[in-house]
């Protein structure tokens, strides 16, 4: 083992000297001269390193002397005060990233002019390098990440902010900030390290002007400096002596641009958003870059789109990271973008198309229109003196005819006609009629003072002029009522009157009156409401109105059947092309198997009978030994030809090696005769008799034997009830899932009233079918599914009498082995306070089975004792009134897993009954489940009691 | 008569190998006389200092709105590609942080992804028990998604892992829930072999990563649920070459050490260990006393190694990412304590190829690249 390790170590490392090994973990290359070129970092000289001016005292105006916020004591894993004392020892071992160090190592050499000092990414950026890696690591100086910003809030004027840099200082000297925390008109998100850092230099302009002269030398972000010298203060806060160096030196640090923290910060970090500064007199150099301070008004500069701050070329892409939002700062994801800015949505500029390729452009692009964070919220818009809601405004957005450009503000719209226009003004739009968005029209909606009503709206001038022109008789003030097609009748008249676009040349005079012409559908689908599946449901939306239902259950629980049935059920199409044929081979391959387990049967079958005849062939002829006869008498009635053997010694071998699926789909055009001549054969059909006594078979097996002969040809199709029968959804045990909406589950039901309709209308529920493997062992992945808002436990009512052999050979439980996955399901850490609805399955062969089998067979039920006798049991299915013992058995059952779960999560556990192959039962299991995620939601609305609904399982029983 | 006569021997074979098998483990343990860190400790090494400023976080990924699971850097470094639990996969420019490519999938539910070698193209894998494979450079469809554009079906439990071979951009290798591996031929779809399954001596529970030795692509190591790692040769598909046992809990991750002639792994027991591959020794154990006996001991989500392998780092379940010095075996950092870390678990975590930098992806949505901000021994010897 020694010379084991001894070996490695070289390989590893050689042993490095003392002094060089604290900080090398690669080691020296001493090998041949590499071709390719070595990533490297060049050192910095100090010494070049441009630098802010230390302001002139008498810059600063006198009443507000400059705030300064000492550090707070900051958390401890950042402490690494040994090493920077290393450091100060020895200032000179210069890497990029050590210039923080050696920045803050002459800091506490307490050199005064190092308080000024530049040191900082920029730096390393502004060398050039032309090495990638270089430029990854660009950050580090920066990156210390230094949570500090010191923000002026939006809107507030000068005093505001002096203000502001009042509490702050006071917050500053007592130090009570805590981590995250904004306060009040000053500043916010000062960023996880507890350090407020902040000082910033409100002057006026000329004084600023001196200053960045040596700044802007060699493109150096001065912020970064600063951050970084915050960020060593925090890290070596141990030190109570730096401290208040660093705060006297602070008052003298003018670094306009202090409040910002460096480039590649993350979120956490509240960056201060420029354009707020600006408007609270915090001045950046006029048209300058907010980041650099560079750059004059002519410079192209990209903005934000939430703040306006605005960056120039280099900055734009730190500044804004990987912008998931689009054109944002950092600090700015998560908040609205300013409605100036709505129109730009989605155009880039040519700045961004020079930084970035095109497919990241357009990435940006599309981030930026769909994100949810830069939609109008609904609130904002007002129709017919009411405020819409989420639904209503995806409605309106998405019908054919969308209001183009909306803004927030206050509409009318004219659900009859469709006309939209401005609270107070004139139509500007005719949008798709019959939308449910907003309350009822109001007479003055448009602010009309002619008299005349269209729709219950006193129309405009210009309309009225419009009305004129097209022929329509206005005497009297009458009130019209228009369709969406231009037809009008009067009020309470049946016949209609005419149409107002009869005539080509009113889209004409429209336009001279600038009044609105209906407009050809600008989303092609066509009919709105039904078309709800196709529609292509905007990304931020998907993931609010989509519903996930999870189907789990052990093997054999009917999960696969119940959900093909919801497929048959809630889909026009329930299966694709490709599905089809996935079932069609999954069916041929499982009719071989089938048939395998058949052949095997026949061959002990025939051993046995052998084995009689010859027992009783001995006991016969004991004495006579007759070799003729006894060679005849080597086949029973369960022994097949030669031909038919081979088959099946070949079928057998395959099966054995597990690779069956292997042969497929070939094998259903090379022996498909060959299946009919075996199933025809008076052997097999001898077996299939005694099918009973074969274990393996499952009991549809014979569904699909008794078709054989069609199922094993290449034409084979399989129709619904194949599909049904059919174990399994598809032949890899993958996840299936398939979506449905809430209008096709309520489209037949009874007791849904239209409003309720409209409502849930968005809602798209998917089912979510996961094979008990699929979920790894230990449930491993269950985790992915944290968002499911249901999940539907599956358990088989006839698994309590049957078994299954582990890999020991012990025999398990099929009833126990469900009860322990679902267990396992739902004490998983990711489905806690997560709804559960059991749907006991299986309860035609539960009815068969319970008067031959008795439930107590399964010893988690043992102490089944139903109510009814034996005696009174019989009397009592005659009268039809009582519970059969079946259901008696589904009720325990129920209970039993009800107080599992209860012990288990102290929770209630929605229980439900199905027979998967009846259609109507899955159908109400699944309405089931619908309504329990109703209700949980209506829970979270009105956060009622809990005995607002009844769980009792008894109402769903047939 | 038969059947029963079958499994009695069946019994009596399967405690010969378990007899065999602990004879085999308590010889090694007598044979394994000291560890790495031992060694190492007895010649007077000591482990990397590391200051909280020689690893920063230099960017971060955002876009993804779900967990990300899994990332994966090209051969020439600047990108990466990610699978996250929104049902995306996203190809990031590294430098720029910005995202060259977005592919919503069919299913959802994706465990893994890998960059192919010429960096065309990305493969990812799932619950879905297939792996997709999408060309970059195909046309997006109307929808400006791209297409699929071949499905590797076959696996009959979900993909949990993917490499392609390294120096052919045709193979495909691919771990999976129905305790196999397979190689694939990317360009036809069709398998070239399958390791483990019916065959004796495969993994007998979920396969969850597999590594391609960096030296020798024919030779690979997977770990599975069965708490062991087995080395395969893609040459004989028949049999695993060697099993490596010492876990006592799911091996998460697998990662060959750079000389190609170790491999780390990392596990459900929350530890990481190293193993020599031709001995099949276990060389060191990485793990910390947890005082708590409690089984909330977070588990090791992934691991990769530093180019020189002094470095091992390691992802946990509790949104720790400790960097561990192979040779003493102590924790030098923990970029779950930095500025600017994670705020979830740390599910999967890569090193570009030139080792210049880390990244991480996290339950937090996020994905986070780390730079090396140390002192350099290069730097000194320039000047």
């Amino acid at each position: 083992m020694e010379r084991r390790a001894k070996k490695m170590l070289p390989a590893v490392s050689p042993p490095p000297a003392v002094d060089s090994a604290d900080y090398s973990f690669a080691i020296e290359y001493h090998g041949p001269p590499v071709p390719y070129e070595i990533p490297e970092a060049i050192p910095i000289e100090i010494e070049r390193i441009p630098v802010a001016a230390v302001a002139a005292p008498s810059a600063l105006p006198d009443p507000l002397s400059l705030p300064v916020v000492q550090p707070l004591p900051s958390p401890g894993p950042l402490k690494k005060p040994s090493k920077s004392g290393r450091l100060a020892a020895d200032p000179a071992g210069a890497s990029p990233t050590s210039v923080i160090e050696n920045h803050a190592a002459m800091d506490r050499l307490d050199s005064v002019e190092v308080s000024g000092e530049v040191g900082s990414s920029g730096v390393l950026e502004s060398a050039g390098f032309p090495d990638r890696s270089a430029e990854l690591s660009e950050g580090i100086g920066s990156s210390g990440a230094v949570g500090f910003s010191s923000e002026l809030k939006e809107g507030e004027g000068f005093e505001g902010f002096s203000e502001g840099i009042h509490s702050s200082g006071v917050l500053g000297f007592s130090g009570e900030v805590k981590e995250g925390e904004g306060f009040e008109g000053s500043s916010e998100g000062t960023g996880s390290s507890g350090v407020v850092g902040f000082s910033s230099e409100f002057k006026e302009g000329e004084g600023l002007e001196g200053s960045p002269n040596d700044m802007v030398h060699g493109r150096i972000s001065t912020e970064s400096a600063l951050s970084s010298e915050f960020d060593f203060r925090s890290s070596a806060s141990g030190d109570d002596e730096a401290f208040d160096t660093q705060a006297k030196k602070a008052v003298l640090v003018t670094f306009q641009d202090s409040a910002q923290s460096s480039g590649s910060a993350s979120p956490a970090i509240g960056l201060t958003p420029r354009g707020r500064m600006e408007e609270s007199g915090m001045r950046v150099p006029k048209g300058a870059c907010y980041r650099c301070l560079k750059g004059n008004r002519f410079t192209e500069k990209e903005a934000c789109l939430a703040c306006d701050a605005k960056y120039c070329n280099g900055c734009v892409l730190r500044a804004m990271g990987s912008m998931p939002e689009g054109r944002k700062c950092v600090s700015c994801i998560g908040s609205s973008i300013m409605e100036t800015k709505r129109e730009k949505l989605g155009k880039s500029s040519r700045m961004l198309k020079r930084l970035l390729s095109s497919s990241e452009v357009q990435l940006v692009m599309k981030a930026e229109k769909d994100c949810e964070a830069n939609q109008l919220r609904p609130e904002d818009i007002c129709v017919n003196g009411k405020k819409l809601t989420q639904e209503e405004m995806v409605l309106l957005q998405s019908c054919p005819c969308p209001p183009s450009k909306l803004k927030p503000g206050y509409y009318w719209y004219d659900k009859v006609s469709g006309f939209w226009g401005q609270q107070g003004h004139k139509p500007d739009k005719i949008i798709s009629p019959h939308l449910n968005v907003g309350g009822s029209i109001m007479r003055n909606a448009s602010n009309g003072n002619t008299g005349i009503l269209i729709n219950g709206r006193e129309i405009t001038k210009v309309e009225l002029q419009m009305l004129k022109w097209a022929g329509v008789q206005c005497a009297g003030n009458p009130h019209f009522w228009v369709n969406a097609d231009g037809t009008y009748q009067e009020e309470g008249q049946k016949n209609i009157k005419g149409q107002i676009w009869g005539k080509p040349t009113m889209k004409l005079l429209c336009s001279v009156l600038s009044l609105p012409i209906p407009s050809k559908p600008a989303n092609p689908s066509g009919e709105e409401l039904d078309n709800m599946v196709n529609r292509a449901v905007p990304d931020y939306l998907e993931q609010k109105t989509l519903q996930r239902i999870l189907l789990v259950g052990y093997h054999g629980s009917g999960t696969s059947t119940i959900f093909k049935q919801a497929k048959f059920l809630y889909r026009s199409i329930p299966f694709s092309e490709d599905e089809l044929q996935d079932i069609k081979l999954m069916v041929q391959s499982n009719i071989y198997n089938y048939l395998g387990i058949l052949l095997e049967g026949r061959e002990r079958f025939e051993e046995e009978s052998l084995a009689e005849k010859r027992k009783n062939q001995q006991l016969r002829s004991s004495g006579t030994r007759n070799k003729e006869l006894d060679e005849h008498d080597d086949t029973t009635e369960y022994s097949i030809g030669p031909r038919l053997k081979a088959f099946s010694d070949w079928l057998l071998k395959v099966m054995a090696s597990g690779n069956l699926e292997a042969i497929f789909p070939a094998a259903t055009r090379e022996y498909a005769p060959l299946v009919e001549e075996l199933w025809n054969d008076a052997a097999i059909q001898a077996t299939y008799r005694r099918r009973r006594e074969l274990p393996l078979l499952p009991s549809v097996a014979s569904y699909f034997l008794e078709r054989v002969v069609d199922i094993s040809r290449v034409e084979y199709e399989p129709t619904d009830k194949d599909i049904l029968y059919a174990d399994g959804i598809t032949s890899s045990n993958g996840l299936a899932c398939t979506d449905f909406f809430s209008s096709q589950l309520a489209a037949d039901g009874s007791g849904n009233d239209d409003a309720d309709q409209q409502d849930t209308l968005l809602i798209r529920y998917q089912l979510i079918r996961l094979h008990a493997k699929g979920l790894g062992e230990n449930c491993k992945w269950l985790d992915m599914f944290d968002d499911v808002r249901l999940v539907i436990f599956c358990v088989a009512l006839s698994d309590y009498d049957e078994y299954y052999e582990d890999a020991n050979g012990v025999a398990i439980n099929k009833m126990l082995e469900s009860k322990r996955f679902f267990e396992s399901v739902v004490g998983h850490p990711s489905f806690y306070q997560m709804d559960f609805l059991l749907i006991l399955n299986k309860f035609d062969l539960l009815e068969q089975k319970i008067d031959m089998t008795p439930l107590t067979v399964c010893e988690w039920f043992d102490d089944f004792d139903p109510v009814v006798s034996r005696h009174h049991y019989s009397n009592s299915r005659s009268i039809n009134n009582c519970a059969t013992m079946a259901q008696h058995a589904f009720h325990y059952i129920a209970v039993k897993f009800k107080k599992l779960f209860c012990s288990l999560t102290g929770r209630k556990l929605y229980v439900t009954l199905a027979n998967g192959l009846d259609s109507d039962s899955v159908d109400v299991a699944l309405r089931y489940a619908r309504e329990i995620i109703k209700w949980e939601d209506e829970r979270l609305v009105f956060s009622s009691s809990e005995s607002f609904y009844s769980t009792e399982p008894s109402s769903y029983s047939p | 008569m038969y059947v029963a006569e079958l499994k009695e021997r069946h019994m009596a074979a399967t405690a010969t190998v378990n007899g065999l098998r602990e004879r085999l483990k308590q010889r090694r343990q007598a044979l394994l006389d000291t560890d790495v860190a031992g060694y190492a400790k007895s010649h007077g090494k000591t482990a990397i200092s590391f200051g909280s400023t020689d690893l920063v976080c230099c960017r971060t990924l955002q876009g993804h709105t779900g967990k990300v699971y899994s990332l994966d850097w090209t051969p020439e470094r600047n990108r990466i590609v990610s699978a996250s639990q929104d049902g995306r996969l996203i190809v990031w420019n590294a430098l720029t942080s910005q995202k060259t490519h977005a592919i919503k999938l069919y299913c959802a539910w994706v465990m893994t992804c890998a960059f192919a070698p010429n960096s065309q193209s990305v493969a990812c894998g799932g619950l879905d028990s297939a792996c997709s494979i999408f060309n970059l450079n195909s046309q997006v469809d109307r929808d400006g998604n791209i297409p699929v554009s071949r499905i590797l079906t076959g696996h009959k439990g979900y993909v949990s892992s993917c490499q392609y071979v390294p120096d052919q951009e045709t193979r495909l290798l691919t771990s999976s829930g129905d305790r196999t591996c397979v190689l694939w031929d990317v360009t036809t779809g069709q398998r070239i072999s399958v390791f483990g399954g019916e065959f004796p001596s495969g993994h007998t529970a979920d396969v969850l990563s597999v590594s391609i030795n960096s030296s020798n692509s024919n030779m690979f190591v997977s770990g599975s649920c069965d708490a062991t790692a087995r080395l395969w040769d893609t040459r004989i598909a028949s049999r695993a070459v060697r099993t490596y046992h010492g876990h006592v809990g799911d091996v998460n991750a697998v990662k060959f050490f750079p000389d190609g002639q170790r491999f780390g792994t990392g596990s459900d027991d929350g530890t990481c260990r190293l193993f020599d591959m031709r001995t099949g020794h276990q060389l060191q154990v990485y793990g910390q006393q947890h005082d708590n006996n409690d089984n909330d001991v977070p588990i090791v989500t992934s691991i990769a190694f530093s180019i020189s392998g002094r470095l091992l780092f390691a992802g946990y379940s509790n949104g720790d990412c400790y960097v561990w010095d192979t040779l003493v075996a102590e924790v030098v950092l923990n970029l779950g304590t930095l500025q600017n870390s994670h705020e979830g678990r740390i599910s999967c975590l890569g090193l570009s190829s030139d080792g210049s930098a880390l990244c991480t992806g996290s339950w937090d949505k996020n994905l986070k690249i780390w730079g090396f901000g140390g002192h350099r021994k290069v730097i000194h010897s320039l000047r």
